[in-house]
């Protein structure tokens, strides 16, 4: 009857993933010079078509490859509405959101007669590697995670070395330094900032098909809960670099996670508080460890040849 | 000196906000008219309106349940119904005050969570009609709002009911709950299904956790997975819409990981890890004030529904399985809490000073 226990890590794994997917979203996004504060409405769009795609299909993976679609639809929406039109960020990735709410919950009840939850789907499930899972101690976790949480950190290293090794990345960080000196430069700007946010919208859709169709087999209308703009959090205090931000996000899931499971140890802490510890700790690590935030420079410029 | 480029630029900077302004109005249009409109109501013809808390329709819980009532008081009574969504406690007075506005006869507020908001769009309105389910309206000196008829449930009768069937299925002793919030609708569910265990199975331990709101699955999974973790085998879902978390949990770890559900029957989310649920009539309440209204009987104030209105029971669509030796108990404390000689506590507080052993 410990809580410091396998479990508890586990709990964290699925409690941080659909924040980190997100992040990295916000991450590639906000590198190019675009604000999203639009990740919730895209997750919420992704994890209905994964949802639906499932259903129509019976093939989660299937599921998972919808998500990215609307994903990069949401992505290429937020881009027209504020790299072709250059219309404020912070307006239009709200709408984004707004829609992104708005739309899924109406659809529920379009696509399957009911409202506010859908039936069950299959889900992806979960892989046990062989040879690990006896461990012990440490067995459990090589048997309840799934291809979805292995593929979110090896997406982290991705998304790390594009941006910080390859002449692409340097590309997307130039962009969004400064879009004007990119330019001169020769690199395409649109096309670049293009990509970036229907990367984001990809990423942010994983998120949301995670919670759908990987912890649960159905979707719920604003079943996110405010995950997207947990994981902007994480991108402030990760200052925009991808591994302090994923530790913030892992802080986070770590968080949820202790609070869930010490209820049910009986720690004597009032649940209250217990449930309020993530963003607790959101507010000690923004007032004591991350100081002055470092945005990238370009972040909210609209990019318009002199 | 204005320039053709900065005039187009301005052009385009006004389509984009324009855009997004048009998808805001269109989606606040989508979320909070989710509704059949009534406003084009025939004057004369009653609209029964309903507000739901931030669970939304498809919680498979009272918000589903109030819906139903709307439903039953259309084909009964006629008229029209409006149904408006809340998604966050933000909400509740627009969504209230939307309801009145439209022109609704009666309007239905679902949810403790709603309490507040309705008292405000009440004396507000003094001409309209309220129904306010499991909360009571009260004004600030702590007299009932006279134009909301508050409907509330003695859930914790049904809960001991509950309780007694889980206390004697479960094989570890090791009981969880799993709540939303705790407020005191969610305390009157455990502290009668804990009373209940205790009255038949002293030695079984029963112990709750809340997720913090009654939507987020996910976190409510997490909580069910903890408890099947470390032993239970029984969990009890008192979370709204997040209750969806606990059954695909039990669903998940397969056979004898078992739910006992609240407020309706819940037995096609699981079929082989539902064990019963402590259900309550909030489709009837709603009809009844509907009706009521329709009739001209409608007066506010405070009622009370438990075991002996018929206003709150176990689920009755699997109750053939429940082994007879269990029923025999069920049955003699329905009858126990009806006659009152058994009074299931309403509280933690009530829970501690609960004798078992009148069965």
């Amino acid at each position: 009857m410990d809580i410091l226990t396998i479990s508890l890590v586990i709990s964290a794994i699925h409690l941080g993933v659909p924040i980190i997917l997100p992040m990295l979203g916000g991450l590639v996004s906000e590198r190019s010079g675009v604000m999203n504060i639009g990740l919730e409405g895209m997750m919420l769009g992704g994890a209905l078509a994964a949802v639906a795609v499932t259903f129509i299909t019976g093939n989660p993976w299937l599921g998972l490859l919808g998500a990215i679609v609307s994903g990069l639809l949401s992505g290429l929406i937020l881009a027209i509405l504020t790299v072709t039109l250059r219309g404020n960020q912070v307006v239009a990735s709200t709408a984004i959101n707004l829609i992104g709410a708005g739309i899924t919950a109406a659809l529920v009840p379009i696509i399957w007669g009911v409202d506010g939850t859908s039936p069950s789907v299959p889900k992806i499930p979960s892989m046990t590697i062989p040879g690990l899972s006896d461990l012990p101690v440490v067995g459990p976790l090589f048997s309840s995670l799934t291809a979805m949480d292995y593929g979110t950190f090896v997406l982290a290293i991705v998304v790390w070395w594009v941006l910080f090794r390859t002449d692409a990345g340097l590309r997307i960080r130039a962009v969004g330094e400064s879009a004007e000196s990119a330019d001169a430069a020769g690199i395409a700007v649109v096309r670049t900032r293009f990509i970036a946010v229907m990367t984001s919208g990809a990423f942010a859709a994983l998120g949301g098909a995670y919670l759908s169709i990987v912890t649960l087999d159905v979707f719920q209308a604003s079943m996110t809960q405010g995950r997207g703009y947990l994981a902007l959090a994480a991108l402030v205090f990760g200052k925009w670099r991808v591994w302090p931000a994923l530790a913030a996000c892992i802080v986070f899931g770590l968080a949820d996670a202790f609070a869930l499971r010490s209820q049910i140890v009986g720690i004597g802490i009032p649940h209250e508080l217990l449930l309020a510890l993530p963003y607790v700790l959101a507010l000690v690590a923004l007032a004591t460890f991350v100081g002055r935030t470092s945005a990238p420079a370009g972040v909210g410029k609209p990019f318009v040849r002199a | 000196m204005i320039t053709k480029r900065t005039l187009a630029r301005n052009a385009k900077k006004v389509a984009t906000l324009t855009l997004s302004i048009a998808a805001v109005a269109g989606l606040a249009a989508c979320s909070s008219g989710g509704a059949s409109a009534a406003s084009t109501a025939a004057a004369g013809a009653p609209v029964w309106a309903m507000v739901t808390d931030q669970a939304g329709l498809g919680d498979k819980g009272f918000n589903d349940l109030a819906k139903a009532g709307i439903d039953d008081s259309v084909t009964k009574l006629g008229g029209t119904e409006q149904i408006l969504q809340s998604t966050d406690q933000s909400q509740y007075v627009t969504n209230l005050q939307q309801a009145v506005t439209g022109g609704a006869t009666v309007t239905t507020g679902v949810g403790f969570l709603l309490t507040d908001a309705m008292v405000q769009i009440a004396q507000a309105n003094p001409n309209a009609k309220f129904t306010l389910i499991d909360s009571i309206a009260a004004d600030s000196a702590g007299n009932p709002v006279p134009n909301v008829a508050s409907i509330t449930f003695k859930e914790q009768e049904a809960s001991f009911l509950a309780g007694i069937v889980a206390g004697l299925t479960t094989k570890t002793n090791n009981i969880g709950f799993v709540g939303g919030i705790e407020i005191p609708s969610v305390d009157r569910f455990y502290s009668g299904f804990a009373a209940g265990i205790q009255e038949v199975n002293p030695s079984a331990k029963v112990t709750a956790a809340y997720v913090g709101d009654f939507a987020d699955s996910a976190k409510a999974k997490e909580l069910a997975t903890g408890f099947y973790d470390q032993g239970a085998d029984i969990v009890m879902d008192v979370a709204g819409a997040a209750g969806l978390g606990t059954f695909d949990a039990a669903k998940s770890l397969g056979a004898n990981h078992w739910v006992v559900s609240t407020d309706t029957c819940k037995e096609s989310l699981a079929p082989d890890n539902f064990l019963t649920s402590a259900v309550k009539d909030v489709q009837g309440s709603v009809l009844n004030e509907n009706t009521a209204a329709a009739n001209g009987t409608f007066k506010g104030g405070s009622t009370v529904l438990g075991l002996a209105d018929n206003g709150v029971g176990l689920c009755q669509d699997n109750i053939s399985t429940i082994p007879s030796s269990i029923m025999t108990k069920v049955t003699a404390a329905t009858a126990a809490i009806k006659a009152g000689t058994l009074v299931p506590p309403a509280t933690p507080d009530e829970l501690k000073t609960f004798k078992p052993g009148t069965l």
